[in-house]
C-alpha cells in the first residue's frame, strides 16, 4: 500500500512527459522569476483591490554575474511598486526589509507619488513589508504603523520536506522541527 | 469555480503511470542498479553526505548506471612517479615546450592517490610568454584515456584549439601532437583536455598561461604576484571516488568536490609582510563549483578578468569566479596576524529549506611585522582607470545596446531516472537559487548520469538544440547573443559558458546594463536570468560554445559555429 500511494503520489505530481521547453511551473520569464508579490493586508482603507510587487536585481555596479556578499549571500536592487490604490490623504508608504524571524529590518526608502521605492537588500530569505507611517523619516530603525502590504522572497517557497511527502517517516525532531 | 477535469487521455496516462511506478518501486530492482544493502558494486563506493543530509528513500545502495572508473585501477600507487609543484616556464617567441601527460602519484589529504599530470607536476607548469608570441608546444599522450588540450581563452589558429572530432583527432595514448600557440592577448590564460574534462581535468590536467604586456605599467605597481589555482576533488576515506567510465556521473549539478585545493594542495599558504600589496592571478579549474573568494578583512583591487583588464578598477569585498574564469586582484595586507583566503558562501540544506553559512579556507596568509618596501600605499589607495581600455571598446558602444541578433535558451531533458529522484525533483521546484554554491542533493546528483541527463543549449528562432545549431559568421561580424538561463525546466542551474577562439563583452544582465566592461571568454549565467553577449568574431575556423561545467559538457550542452575568414 505505501508503494501504491507513492505511486499515486508520483503520478499526480508529474506532468507528462518530463522535457525540454515543455510547459511547467514558473511561466515568468527572466528576472521576474525572482518577483516577490506583494499582498494587501487590507489594513487602510483602498487597498482591498491594490496590488503590488518586488522585482529583485542583480546591483548594475556589480562587476560579476551575481553580486555576492562576503558571507555569501546574495545582493539584490529592490524596485518596489504598488497598483491599484490611491495615496493615503495621511501619513507616507514606507518599505521595508526583514529577515523572517523580524530581528532585522532595515529601511528601503519612502514610496514616491508614483507608488515606487527602491534600495538593496543583502539576504538570501526576506520578507518585503509596506506600512503607513506618520511621517517621513529616514532615521526610523522598525516601522510603527500598520502593514499595508507583505511579500516573501522566493526564496521563502524552499521549506523542509522533512515529515511529510516522500520524508513523511524521517522524524522532523531530529531536523530541529517539531513533530 | 471547479477546477476542469484533466482530459481522458491523461487520466488513462496518469492510470497507468500509477500501475507502472506502483511495480517499479516494489521491485527490488528498478531504474538503477542496485545492490542490496551497503555493498556496492563495480567498483563504486557510496558517496559521501554531509552528516545533516539524509537519503531518499529507495536510494539506498543504488549505483549509477554507468561503470566505475579509476586511473591504474589495481596497480600499487608507488609504482608511479610522485608529482611536483608547478615549474615556470619562461617562453618567447618561437620557443618550444615538451609536455607529457601522464600518471603521477599525489599525497592528498592523507592518501596516496594515482591522478595524472602536466609533466608530472601540479598543476601543470606556468607558462610565461610575451604578447603576440608564438609557442610550440609538443605533446605526448601516456595515460590511457584519449586527450587533448585546449588553450583556453587564447585567440590562437582553430587546428591548434585542441576539440577533438572538431580541430584534431583525439592524441591516443602513445601518441603526439604539436600545437602552435600564437597569444594574441596579455592575461591569464590556462590549458586543459577537451576530452572528457570531467575526469582528466580532475585529475589534475590543468596549467596556466600568463601572457604579459609589453606596457610595463599594463597593471599598477605591486609588490609580487601568486598564483591562485582554485579546484576541489570529492573524495571519501578511501580516496578520490570513482568517476562515471563510459560518461560521467553528477550530470545534473556537476561534480562538487568535497576537498578544496589550491595549486593542487589542500594545505596552501603564503606569507606576507604588512602593508604588503600582492597581485593575485585566480584561475578556477573545478568542475562545477563556483568560488566566492574572500580575503580575511584585506582590501581587494578588482583588475582584470578572462582577455583583459575592466574599463576602471573597482574595490571588491570579494572574487564570485566560476568554473574556467579567471580575475586579477591586488590584496594588501595590513594587519599583522593571520589572515585567511576562505570561500565563503550561504550553502543550502534542501532537506531543511535553509541556507546556512559555510566557509572553506583556501590559503592560509601569515602577515608578519616586517613592514613591504616599497611603499606603494599611495598607487595601491587609488583605482585607475584603463584609457586605453575604454578607446579601444569605443568602436563596440554602439552595439552594446542593440537587440539580440541569436537567442539561447539554456534548459535540460532528463530520461530513465530512478523515480525518487523524479519525485523529489518535481516537488522542489518552487525555488531554484541563481547560483548552486554547494553539492545540496549528492546521491540524486552522483546517480543521475550523462546516459540520462541532456543539457541543453537551444536556438530560439530555429528550435535547434546542441549540435544541431548552425550558426555562420564571418570575420569581423560584431554578434549579439542573449543566452536565457530558463527556470522552467527539471533541474535549472546556473551555466558558465564559454565561447572558443573568440572573445566577448557582457553588455547586460537582465537588461541591467554593464557599466564596467572587460573582455571576457567565459561568463556564468544564474538561473532565470538573461545575459547579453557582444562577440567579436574576430578568428576563422569552427570553434565551440558551450557550458563549462564538465558533466554539463559532457551531457551534450555545446555545439560548433563556423567563423569565415574574409
Amino acid at each position: 500500500m505505501l508503494y501504491l500511494g507513492l505511486a499515486i503520489l508520483i503520478s499526480f505530481a508529474l506532468p507528462l512527459p518530463i522535457g525540454a521547453g515543455e510547459a511547467g511551473y514558473c511561466l515568468i520569464e527572466g528576472a521576474e522569476y525572482y518577483t516577490v508579490e506583494l499582498v494587501t493586508t487590507k489594513n487602510i482603507p483602498g487597498t482591498g483591490l491594490a496590488t503590488g510587487r518586488a522585482d529583485l536585481s542583480v546591483p548594475a555596479n556589480s562587476p560579476f554575474s551575481v553580486a555576492i556578499s562576503p558571507d555569501g549571500s546574495y545582493e539584490y536592487f529592490v524596485r518596489v511598486s504598488l497598483e491599484r490604490m490611491k495615496i493615503p490623504t495621511e501619513g507616507r508608504l514606507v518599505a521595508w526589509v526583514t529577515t523572517r524571524e523580524l530581528d532585522r529590518i532595515e529601511r528601503l526608502g519612502t514610496l514616491d507619488q508614483n507608488l515606487r521605492a527602491s534600495g538593496k537588500v543583502r539576504w538570501n530569505k526576506f520578507l518585503v513589508v509596506i506600512t503607513l507611517e506618520a511621517d517621513n523619516n529616514p532615521e526610523q530603525s522598525i516601522w510603527a504603523g500598520p502593514i499595508v502590504f507583505r511579500g516573501m522572497s522566493r526564496s521563502g517557497r524552499m521549506h523542509t520536506m522533512v515529515g511529510h511527502g516522500a520524508l513523511q517517516q524521517e522524524n522532523c525532531a531530529a531536523y530541529g522541527y517539531a513533530n | 469555480m471547479m477546477p476542469t477535469p484533466p482530459p481522458p487521455i491523461m487520466r488513462v496516462a496518469r492510470y497507468c503511470l500509477t500501475v507502472v511506478t506502483a511495480a517499479v518501486l516494489a521491485s527490488p530492482l528498478h531504474a538503477q542498479s542496485e545492490m542490496p544493502g551497503m555493498g556496492m558494486s563495480g567498483g563504486w563506493r557510496m558517496v559521501p553526505m554531509d552528516p545533516n543530509m539524509i537519503m531518499l528513500p529507495g536510494l539506498t545502495g543504488v549505483v549509477p548506471v554507468v561503470g566505475a572508473f579509476l586511473p591504474a585501477a589495481g596497480m600499487n600507487p608507488t609504482s608511479f612517479p610522485e608529482a611536483e609543484p608547478s615549474q615556470v616556464v619562461e617562453m618567447t617567441d618561437g620557443d618550444t615546450l615538451d609536455i607529457e601527460v601522464s600518471i603521477v602519484r599525489r599525497s592528498l589529504n592523507g592518501h596516496e592517490m594515482v591522478m595524472f599530470g602536466y609533466n608530472r607536476q601540479y598543476p601543470g607548469p606556468l607558462i610565461r610568454a610575451p604578447k603576440d608570441a608564438t609557442l610550440v608546444v609538443r605533446v605526448r599522450n601516456e595515460i590511457e584515456l584519449p586527450t587533448t588540450i585546449h588553450w583556453h581563452g587564447v585567440r590562437l589558429d582553430n587546428e591548434f584549439d585542441g576539440v577533438p572530432g572538431v580541430t584534431q583527432e583525439a592524441i591516443q595514448r602513445g601518441e603526439s601532437f604539436v600545437y602552435e600557440v600564437h597569444v594574441p592577448d596579455a592575461g591569464m590564460f590556462w590549458y586543459h583536455p577537451h576530452a572528457r574534462e570531467d575526469v582528466q581535468q580532475d585529475l589534475g590536467l590543468f596549467g596556466n598561461l600568463l601572457v604579459t604586456s609589453p606596457n610595463p605599467s599594463y597593471y599598477g605597481p605591486a609588490h609580487r604576484e601568486e598564483i591562485l589555482v582554485l579546484d576541489d576533488i570529492l573524495m571519501d576515506e578511501q580516496g578520490a571516488l570513482p568517476w562515471g567510465e563510459s560518461a560521467p556521473t553528477h550530470a545534473l549539478m556537476g561534480r562538487f568536490g568535497n576537498v578544496m585545493m589550491v595549486n593542487g594542495e589542500t594545505n596552501h599558504q603564503l606569507s606576507a609582510k604588512q602593508g604588503e600589496v600582492v597581485r593575485f592571478f585566480l584561475t578556477n579549474v573545478a568542475n562545477s563549483r563556483t568560488f566566492n573568494v574572500t580575503f580575511g578583512g584585506a582590501q581587494v583591487k578588482l583588475i582584470a578578468s578572462d582577455v583583459g583588464r575592466f574599463e576602471r578598477e573597482a574595490w571588491v569585498e570579494s572574487v564570485v569566479i566560476a568554473p574556467a574564469e579567471r580575475y586579477v586582484v591586488d590584496v594588501r595586507f595590513e594587519e599583522p596576524g593571520t589572515t585567511l583566503i576562505a570561500n565563503s558562501i550561504q550553502a543550502i540544506n534542501h532537506f531543511q529549506g535553509e541556507f546556512y553559512p559555510h566557509v572553506d579556507t583556501l590559503s592560509i596568509v601569515t602577515v608578519s611585522t616586517e613592514t613591504a618596501a616599497p611603499g606603494i600605499s599611495d598607487s595601491f589607495d587609488s583605482l585607475r582607470v584603463h584609457d586605453e581600455v575604454a578607446a579601444e571598446l569605443e568602436p563596440y558602444r554602439p552595439h552594446l545596446n542593440r537587440e539580440p541578433d541569436y537567442e539561447l535558451e539554456a534548459t535540460l531533458r532528463v530520461q530513465n531516472l530512478p523515480p525518487p529522484i523524479v519525485l523529489a525533483m518535481e516537488a522542489d521546484t518552487l525555488f531554484f537559487p541563481p547560483m548552486e554554491w554547494n553539492d545540496a542533493m549528492p546521491v540524486m546528483n552522483w546517480l543521475s548520469t550523462g546516459d540520462q541527463v541532456t543539457w541543453i543549449l537551444k536556438d530560439r528562432d530555429t528550435g535547434a538544440e546542441n549540435n544541431d545549431i548552425d550558426w555562420n559568421f564571418k570575420v569581423g561580424d560584431l554578434v549579439k547573443i542573449r543566452i536565457f538561463n530558463s527556470p522552467d525546466s527539471f533541474h535549472p542551474m546556473n551555466h558558465p559558458i564559454h565561447i572558443h577562439g573568440q572573445r566577448f563583452l557582457v553588455t547586460s544582465i537582465d537588461g541591467a546594463e554593464n557599466q564596467n566592461l572587460v573582455w571576457k571568454d567565459t561568463a556564468i549565467v544564474p538561473v532565470g536570468s538573461s545575459m547579453d553577449l557582444l562577440v567579436e568574431m574576430s578568428n576563422p575556423g569552427e570553434w565551440m560554445l558551450h557550458c563549462h561545467i564538465a558533466e554539463h559538457l559532457s551531457a551534450g550542452m555545446m555545439f560548433s559555429f563556423t567563423v569565415q575568414g574574409q
